[in-house]
């Protein structure tokens, strides 16, 4: 007993010694499925520096944006954040973070990365965030179902969006859809309804929020782009009859067969990948152009091994990796994607942008997912009433009365 | 089976037949039977799922009964989360926070009752004020607390609201008056015995009926908690039951089976659980719900 | 001399064994009770150092909200719905199972088996019920020759279906509560009503009703307190990595906590809390004064 006792006695304090010797560094996600990323950075890392102990934590992004929050300002968040550009836009602002070093924010303004996502990692003339990866939409179609239809390509105009979207529904005897031609957000909790129709919106050439020449922000949809937009919702759920809340949608009714073709980010390749493979489909550019949210990498403190990690999250090697496994596309546009577009054609309408396709993006500022869950709420009941039918004067008192809600949280947030 | 009530009161069952009896016995039978089964069919139904391959899932009308019964689902939940560390943790957290909540019941239901010192009367009147204010009022102070103390997503940090029960002081402080003789403990205090003696070896014994049926009534709130662990943890290791089970579903629209068997393995602890005490736990809770 | 030390031996022993219980106490409820009053009158985002303090302005604005408000009235709306449906349900149950059967221990099981059930699977399996496409909540009304519903996207069916499995959770324990009243009644009283010719009716109305009075008020009183803090439930229908069904039904606690936790507006959601409190107080209230007025 007296030898056990002791021996385990000893390999407590090898245990902590060790420890203690080893450096730890942490790094944290709200991102679930890019675990396997870092892991794979760090396996890498690790295997040059083997002292130090990498610690992964992922978590779903609402729960993990309220735990930065609170971890932040009492100093118990990891050594690397990876955040969103527009939530770390509060925490920069807020004094939270500090600067990249500045080797590192040569690099970042060097040519490894857009105009775009620099200024997305910045904030009053230093740059915070190395931009890691972006979640950026698309159209995906069921290749099968559209040459059933008759139609030997995607919608080019939203004008054919309307088209396809009546040729490819299915009926039922007594009419009711079966399968949704096009499946568009119609319900579902805070932001993302918002930023599908933030998406159809763009086409029209209107924005959920606008920055004025003074600087202050407003609402952006009270006009002819919103009303167009809103009416293509209306239209297709309540007159055109091509979509409804109760149907299958989304990723998964893409996956079910109960949906021909929707808009989504890039992750919807490696789902159905690994859901299901045999799926035909093929991806196709906006007419106008797409969202692209950036989610860079933030160090928290002046840990010198957390500088030296993100170099090594950003060789092309596991950058390429990235896109090819997980399916978030990589910022970095110095690296030759062709052999994972070659491998994954879906991926040409996410990683071949032309110059004039328009990315936008949800600003950075604090009161923008308010703006856009409060937002949400009106349209979710807006799409499915049947009076805004051909009811020019409906769509516009209601985009009159939830633009001033937008900008009633704006002011609050002393945007204005 | 004994019916659950039969312990508490032996007064002599109701058998008067009226001209109707019969009637009314066979009706009142079919409405407590169809009752029943409406009560008892979610149930079948998450068993049910959880045993149907994916295509017999999406299949109309559904079936109650699977044609082919499949393991696979279970298979699938136990491959992709830690239901087992899921489950251990609640245990954890119901066991730690009904020990503490049975403690200091008794302890502080015992003074207040048997005792006279100054402030008593003040103690008890804010407990039983306070014993009304919904959790959900005060957790965000409660949760910056837990943050500075740096108690978020840490096991302590779960138990920390748990720990004590407005109701549980009361509960207990009513059956000290009621079943606890004065006498009994000034004859302790004069054969010399400290009062902590007299605590354990005296009272506690006499509380034995009341300290089980809060103790019940304190595992089952722990177990069913979910507010708090949902705002408290982020660590998937730390997960209760609950909140593994609603975070697991967002993950799985396309798939009710494994979502079904999940919640089949969440629900099963409890069920065992309550098969085997059954009568005590409809005791407690009945016991509990006559507070007023 | 003697006598004193006694009593102070006494007094000891209570302030010492109270005192952990009470900063216990302090800590997890009485200070975050208070913290919550004093915060519901600041604006604070809970990043930054400034918490200034803005008087009722968050009470007004809540008045003004409207999503607070359509909480507020779902909240209501939930809590007197689950009253209405599982009260009268429960009390006829346990008036038949007041009567000797055979199956009554089957009978008893099958009604609380759901009140043991945690809310979070018992949720699933109504979630997977009320499917719009493959649930049978469809294929049952279809007997009854009911169109397909939407139950959980409708905002009017969605609330009736947090109603439903609400009541469906609840109904065991107020009838394990109305049971043991039952059983308390006087057993003379039933054989005189029969005696003057009673029928069952008769007995339920004139006899077991009056009697069961204050334990009925109990029960309503209680179900719409504890009603008021759904939120489970509204969460797991809501969640969903696709579009969330039943998100049209916003309840206060699920506002509470968008408010607090998503949009950082501490002192806003502290001031929704506090109304909660006031809610729920005022209903006790009512409750005390009815019953001490009976008594």
């Amino acid at each position: 007993m007296k030898v056990l006792r002791k021996l385990s006695a000893i390999s407590m304090l090898v245990l902590l010694t060790s420890v203690a010797l080893g450096q730890t560094l942490s790094i944290w996600s709200g991102f679930p499925e890019m675990e396997a990323f870092y892991q794979r950075v760090a396996d890498d890392f690790t295997t040059d520096n083997p002292d130090v102990n990498i610690e992964i934590l992922t978590q779903p992004l609402r729960d993990y944006e309220r735990r930065i929050t609170v971890a932040l300002p009492s100093n118990s968040a990891a050594d690397i954040l990876e955040i969103s550009s527009s939530f770390a836009a509060r925490l920069v602002q807020g004094g939270l973070m500090p600067p990249l070093t500045e080797d590192l924010q040569t690099f970042v303004r060097g040519d490894a990365f857009n105009d775009f996502f620099v200024e997305n990692a910045s904030f009053d003339g230093d740059v915070y965030g190395v931009p890691l990866f972006r979640g950026q939409g698309a159209l995906f179609y069921n290749i099968e179902m559209f040459e059933e239809a008759g139609l030997d390509g995607p919608p080019q105009t939203m004008a054919e969006y309307l088209d396809y979207a009546q040729t490819l529904t299915a009926r039922d005897d007594s009419g009711d859809p079966t399968r949704s031609g096009w499946s568009l957000r119609l319900t579902g909790g805070g932001s993302g309804v918002a930023e599908k129709f933030w998406t159809i919106l763009h086409q029209f050439e209107g924005s959920l929020v606008e920055q004025t020449d003074d600087g202050s922000w407003v609402a952006g949809y009270n006009n002819e782009a919103g009303a167009e937009a809103l009416r293509y919702y209306v239209d297709l759920v309540n007159k055109l009859d091509t979509v409804n809340p109760e149907l299958r949608g989304d990723a998964e009714g893409f996956q079910l067969g109960t949906t021909a073709m929707f808009i989504r980010e890039s992750w919807v390749i490696g789902d159905i990948a690994s859901k299901t493979p045999d799926l035909p489909y093929a991806t196709a550019l906006l007419p106008r152009g797409t969202i692209a949210i950036p989610v860079n990498l933030y160090v928290t403190n002046d840990n010198p091994l957390a500088y030296e990690f993100i170099e090594y999250a950003l060789k092309p090697e596991h950058q390429l990796w990235l896109v090819e496994n997980v399916g978030w596309l990589p910022n970095r546009q110095d690296i030759d994607y062709t052999p994972v577009v070659e491998s994954i054609p879906q991926l040409e309408a996410f990683l071949n942008i032309p110059e004039d396709h328009v990315l936008f993006t949800v600003p950075p500022i604090s009161a923008i997912d308010e703006v856009q869950t409060r937002f949400a709420e009106r349209l979710v009941a807006a799409y499915i009433n049947a009076d805004l039918v051909d009811n020019p004067e409906g769509i516009q008192a209601f985009l009159a009365e939830a633009a001033e809600e937008t900008n009633q949280i704006l002011s609050r947030a002393g945007l204005q | 089976m004994k019916s659950m009530l039969s312990t508490t009161k032996t007064t002599p069952q109701l058998n008067i037949k009226t001209r109707h009896g019969l009637v009314g016995d066979i009706s009142s039978t079919i409405i407590l039977m169809v009752g029943a089964i409406l009560m008892m069919m979610p149930f079948l139904w998450m068993l049910s799922t959880a045993l149907k391959t994916p295509g017999e899932i999406l299949v109309w009308p559904p079936k109650l009964i699977p044609e082919n019964p499949t393991l696979q689902n279970f298979v699938t939940v136990f491959a992709t989360a830690p239901f087992g560390r899921w489950l251990l943790n609640s245990l954890l957290l119901a066991v730690v926070s009904t020990l503490a909540i049975l403690a200091t019941s008794a302890i502080a239901g015992y003074v207040i009752a048997k005792f006279t010192f100054p402030g008593r009367m003040a103690l008890f009147l804010v407990i039983l004020a306070t014993a009304i204010v919904p959790f959900e009022v005060y957790m965000i102070p409660l949760y910056l607390s837990a943050s500075r103390l740096g108690l978020i997503n840490t096991l302590p940090g779960l138990m920390m609201p748990f720990l004590i029960m407005s109701f549980g002081i009361f509960f207990i402080r009513q059956n000290a008056i009621a079943s606890i003789p004065d006498e009994l403990i000034e004859a302790g205090r004069i054969d010399g015995a400290s009062e902590f003696w007299i605590f354990t070896r005296v009272v506690v014994p006499l509380l034995t009926g009341p300290l089980s049926a809060l103790g019940i009534f304190a595992f089952m709130q722990a177990w069913n908690q979910f507010v708090w662990p949902l705002l408290a943890v982020n660590s998937k290791s730390l997960y209760t039951a609950e909140v593994g089970l609603a975070l697991f579903q967002t993950g799985y629209t396309i798939n009710f089976g494994a979502v079904s068997a999940g919640s089949v393995i969440s629900v099963m602890p409890i069920l065992i659980v309550f098969f085997v005490l059954r009568r005590q736990i409809i005791y407690g809770i009945a016991l509990s719900g006559l507070k007023g | 001399m003697f006598r004193w030390s006694i009593s102070r031996r006494r007094w000891l022993f209570a302030y010492a064994t109270l005192a952990p219980v009470v900063a216990i106490y302090l800590y997890i409820r009485i200070l975050p009770i208070g913290q919550t009053f004093l915060m519901s009158f600041r604006n604070w985002d809970l990043i930054s150092v400034n918490k200034p303090f803005i008087g009722f302005e968050n009470y007004l604005e809540l008045l003004r909200d409207v999503t607070f408000l359509r909480s507020l009235r779902n909240t209501t709306v939930i809590a007197f719905g689950i009253v209405f449906l599982s009260v009268p349900l429960s009390l006829l149950v346990a008036v038949l199972l007041a009567t000797p059967r055979k199956l009554n221990p089957f009978y008893e099981t099958a009604y609380f088996l759901p009140v043991v059930t945690s809310m979070v699977p018992a949720t699933l399996a109504w979630k997977w019920i009320l499917d719009a496409n493959e649930g049978p909540m469809n294929q049952f009304v279809g007997w009854f020759g009911v169109e397909p519903q939407a139950w959980l996207i409708n905002p009017r069916l969605a609330l009736f279906s947090v109603i439903l499995l609400s009541s469906w959770k609840i109904l065991g324990y107020n009838m394990i509560i109305f049971l043991v009243g039952i059983r308390n009644i006087p057993q003379d009283l039933y054989a005189a009503a029969t005696i003057d010719g009673a029928g069952s009716w008769q007995r339920f109305r004139y006899v077991t009703l009056p009697l069961l009075r204050p334990i009925l008020l109990f029960v309503s009183v209680i179900t719409v307190i504890q009603s008021y803090n759904v939120y489970t439930q509204v969460y797991v229908l809501a969640s969903d990595a696709q579009g969330a069904p039943g998100y049209v039904v916003r309840v206060l606690v699920y506002d509470i906590i968008e408010n607090g936790f998503r949009f950082f507006r501490m002192g806003y959601a502290s001031a929704e809390a506090m109304m909660l409190l006031v809610i729920v107080m005022t209903l006790t209230l009512i409750q005390f004064v009815t019953l001490r007025d009976r008594a």
